[in-house]
């Protein structure tokens, strides 16, 4: 799988990432770098320990890394699971969560498949 | 920039994600020495160490144990804002957090998802800009320095002059300009009727040094007669304050400057007598100028003090009380009070200046003091460092444990090597919430210290505080003494200190 395959499978912006990164290595070397980013498992674990606050600032970074790789269907459910968070409205966010979840697990197999070349 | 230099400069990248610090130094780390810090405690930490070797700093906002605006408000407090300029990247680009970052000293704004060709562009217009200001700040300095030593230096020669052919020591014009300038602080401390300024304290001070040019008018053996003076000579004596004056009058050219003025005020109103019985125009309480009645305080005092080819030197006290009897003159009940109260200040001046060897320390401190509104230069700052450095060696040599608070943000900081022994970490935010801390002293003793340091005074600001504490699973005595330290408002702001063990419990 290419990377602009992979972006069309995670439903990301390729045009718009190749241009802020200006090269495909680094916007592959970052994508790749995803799989290791904490973020998202620290976000389920807080929402699961009702630490909001904590939760609050993982679903804040997860967006800003989808934000900065043009990521952006999970940019935009872990977006809404950030503001709701902020507000404190903890049951919508908890709703949100399956969305992230299913918009994560779709991003990541993406990127797996970037590896299996 | 080239890239042949030797120092590569610094950035700080501040984020939480080490997804975009990754990005960040992959743009930059071409051109720049990358120093990462995943949150706004260990940022102060780095910028506290080594502030004065980074050129810039990249700050996200949202971040745990301390965010972007936390660090804003340290760079701020600490004065660090002033020379090192910073970019706040965040995708919080509401107005409202926007204005707020401008207000905390931020230099730029760069939104999420960022252009790493905007960012760089960014960060080399803003190193590049700030290197150039500090440059100029420098020259600025440095020639304004020069300058005022150059004419300083001139008006002294002049009067020395005067004072070489009176065949008294150069000490006087230096003595009555520092009396001048200390009792004209302490009459702004204590009134504010006269509307005087910093600038008009030195101006008046450099002024001061003219006060006897007219003395050049006065013929050799009347001006060393070393016996009384003839009705006669004591006349053609007193003329030297309005030969002196009109000897300004006649520079036509100068006549605007304030430096002309106020001499020529001095030079002819420094024998008036504040009960209008003094000369050459018997002017009468406040219709003397205010510089010239320092300046006639200020003679005599030192007259008073000095061996003369007539009479012998008078002690500090034998001079006070000479004046406060009214037995040399009659001066403004106000500018005795000051006086009486700066008469430590003065009584120390005189006794270094004294001291030849004294003089040329005292010369440099007295230049130096007057420029200290100069903002810190990078000498200054050197400084600084050089400072940090000394104690960060002291703090490693020593077997107690030294440490830094601040009240907002709470905080407190200890060196390297004390942090690797009792295995804390060198910088702890919200000091009661600190599970490590709280191990080693409750929380109780550290909130009854923090109360004992808040009611301390500029006065008394020692607090020596004994207290149990956990080391190596043992309890120990240990005495902590602290000094409370007040911002330029006044305000409590935190404490320096240092904790001694005194063994097991």
């Amino acid at each position: 799988m290419t990377l602009k395959e992979c972006y069309a499978a995670l439903e990301g912006d390729y045009e718009s990432v190749l241009s802020r990164l200006m090269t495909e290595r680094l916007v592959q070397k970052f994508a790749l770098k995803f799989l290791d980013d904490a973020s998202f498992n620290n976000l389920v674990k807080n929402m699961s320990e009702s630490n909001w606050d904590d939760a609050f600032r993982d679903a804040h970074t997860l967006k800003g890394v989808c934000q900065n790789l043009s990521f952006t269907k999970l940019f935009s459910s872990s977006s809404l699971m950030t503001e709701a968070l902020r507000d404190g409205n903890t049951e919508e966010a908890a709703k949100i969560l399956s969305q992230v979840k299913a918009d994560y697990d779709q991003t990541v197999s993406a990127i797996k498949e970037l590896t299996a070349l | 920039m080239s890239g042949v230099d030797k120092h590569r400069q610094k950035v700080l990248i501040v984020d939480d994600s080490e997804m975009n610090r990754n990005i960040l130094s992959e743009i930059l780390g071409g051109e720049y020495d990358i120093i990462e810090a995943e949150n706004g405690a260990e940022a102060v930490n780095i910028l506290r160490k080594e502030s004065v070797n980074i050129s810039l700093v990249l700050l996200d906002i949202v971040m745990p144990v301390m965010d972007g605006y936390g660090v804003l408000a340290v760079m701020n407090s600490r004065h660090w804002i002033d020379d090192v300029p910073v970019i706040m990247i965040s995708s919080d680009n509401s107005v409202s957090s926007m204005r707020r970052a401008y207000e905390l000293g931020i230099t730029e704004f760069i939104s999420r998802p960022f252009d790493a060709l905007i960012v760089r562009h960014r960060v080399v217009n803003t190193i590049m800009l700030y290197a150039k200001q500090k440059r100029l700040v420098g020259m600025v300095a440095d020639q304004i320095y020069e300058k005022e030593k150059d004419s300083s230096l001139m008006i002294n020669i002049l009067s020395h002059i005067v004072e070489f052919r009176n065949g008294e020591s150069g000490m006087h014009v230096l003595n009555v300009q520092m009396f001048t300038e200390i009792l004209l602080r302490q009459l702004v401390r204590q009134t504010d009727k006269y509307n005087i300024s910093k600038a008009d304290i030195s101006l008046i001070g450099k002024a001061s040094s003219l006060h006897d040019i007219g003395k050049i008018s006065v013929p050799d053996h009347i001006l060393n007669k070393p016996g009384r003076l003839t009705p006669e000579e004591f006349e053609i004596m007193k003329n030297h304050s309005v030969a002196g004056a009109s000897m300004l009058e006649e520079l036509t050219l100068y006549q605007d400057e304030p430096l002309v003025k106020i001499a020529y005020q001095i030079c002819r109103w420094h024998h008036e007598r504040y009960d209008g019985r003094g000369y050459p125009d018997g002017l009468k309480g406040e219709e003397i100028p205010i510089s010239a009645q320092i300046v006639a305080l200020a003679d005599v005092y030192d007259a008073l003090t000095s061996e003369r080819v007539y009479k012998k030197a008078f002690s500090h006290e034998k001079s006070m009380e000479m004046i406060m009897n009214g037995e040399c003159g009659c001066f403004n009940p106000l500018l005795l009070e000051c006086l009486k109260a700066a008469s430590e200040a003065i009584e120390k001046v005189k006794a270094h200046n004294s001291d030849e060897n004294e003089k040329q320390r005292e010369n440099l401190a007295l230049e130096l003091m007057k420029y200290e509104e100069l903002s810190a230069s990078e000498e200054t700052l050197r400084l600084l460092d050089y400072e940090r450095m000394k104690n960060d060696f002291f703090a490693s040599v020593s077997n107690e444990l030294h440490f830094e608070y601040t009240t907002s943000p709470s905080m407190i900081s200890l060196y390297p090597n004390n942090s690797n022994m009792l295995d804390i970490s060198e910088l702890i935010a919200y000091p009661v919430d600190d599970e490590r801390l709280t191990s080693i002293i409750s929380m109780d003793e550290i909130k009854k210290l923090g109360i004992l340091l808040k009611h301390t005074s500029p006065d008394s600001p020692v607090v020596s505080y004994d207290c149990k504490a956990c080391l190596n699973n043992e309890i120990h005595n240990i005495n902590i003494i602290c000094r409370s330290v007040w911002n330029s408002k006044s305000e409590f702001c935190g404490a320096v200190g240092k904790a001694a063990d005194l063994g097991i419990a």
